[in-house]
């Protein structure tokens, strides 16, 4: 661990997201997140910087897939940048419904209608719960 | 450690941060329609690991790389992700080689310290920092000199 704690080269800036998101996590994955607190911010600030989602969960979420056996960082990084991309565009997307409901609040049914009318997201029909 | 697929979920927080800041102001997420979403974005990384790997395989290699993901995207339709991908990318590879010199350059002041004496230690930590320096530079539970093979 002697490694992480010595990159002090990358600024160290006030990061909300990180807090909240290891706040968040800390029950799911105290194990990974508290050794993160303990190596302090400065360790885990550039990666925050790029990418909100952490990148150990993504990678985690893809070595699910049995046919995986390596992936770069640099994958595990354009995926969880590509995520969040998809999440701001399906958020995007399914507030034009909320909008024709005239309501200010997205709903499930507009997420379901987005997905509905919307090519790139057929690949989500049948997968949500 | 095995994980499901299903216990695997994005952090809420972090997910919310990024929808409230796609959206206006004033525009409220319901619970489930946030839910919804996060189990979308699970769904995607999923999608876009097995597009990728996909042209990981046909080039015969077993590692992923940046460009099966750039390319997955275009064949799942998300063109549109390409160009802010690829600018992400070069400030994160920058990113990455500083921290390479930083923990390069903090080896060889380690070897100027440690002499004969500690020659054992200093070979097993010049290992464990090649290791994290392959992996992610978040320490994970799997630490042991493991790669990053799954186990099946």
């Amino acid at each position: 661990m002697a490694a992480t704690v010595a990159t002090a080269v990358t600024p160290t800036e006030p990061e909300p997201d990180r807090c909240v998101s290891e706040e968040e996590s800390r029950g799911a994955e105290a194990e990974e997140e508290s050794t993160q607190q303990q190596t302090g911010p400065a360790a885990t600030v550039s990666h925050s910087r790029l990418s909100k989602l952490p990148l150990a969960r993504i990678k985690a979420l893809m070595k699910t897939d049995p046919d995986v056996s390596l992936a770069s960082q640099e994958s595990v990084f354009i995926i969880a940048k590509a995520t969040e991309l998809f999440i701001e565009m399906i958020a995007k997307d399914s507030l034009v419904y909320a909008q024709q409901g005239k309501r200010k609040t997205l709903q499930r049914k507009d997420l379901d209608n987005a997905i509905e009318a919307i090519d790139e997201f057929a690949f989500l029909e049948g997968t949500l719960d | 450690m095995a994980e499901r697929p299903e216990d695997l979920n994005l952090p809420n927080a972090v997910i919310t941060r990024i929808i409230k800041e796609a959206l206006p102001d004033g525009v409220n997420v319901s619970k489930e329609a946030r839910r919804a979403i996060s189990q979308a974005a699970s769904v995607f990384v999923l999608y876009a690991t097995s597009c990728a790997n996909n042209f990981a395989m046909k080039a015969k290699r077993k590692t992923l790389n940046a460009a099966d993901v750039l390319a997955a995207m275009e064949e799942m339709e998300f063109e549109r992700f390409l160009e802010p991908l690829r600018e992400a990318l070069e400030v994160y590879k920058k990113g990455q080689k500083g921290k390479k010199e930083v923990s390069e350059q903090k080896r060889k002041d380690k070897e100027k310290k440690t002499d004969s004496e500690n020659d054992k230690s200093r070979e097993e930590e010049e290992e464990e920092e090649e290791e994290e320096e392959r992996m992610e530079e978040e320490p994970e539970a799997e630490n042991d000199g493991e790669e990053e093979e799954v186990e099946n």
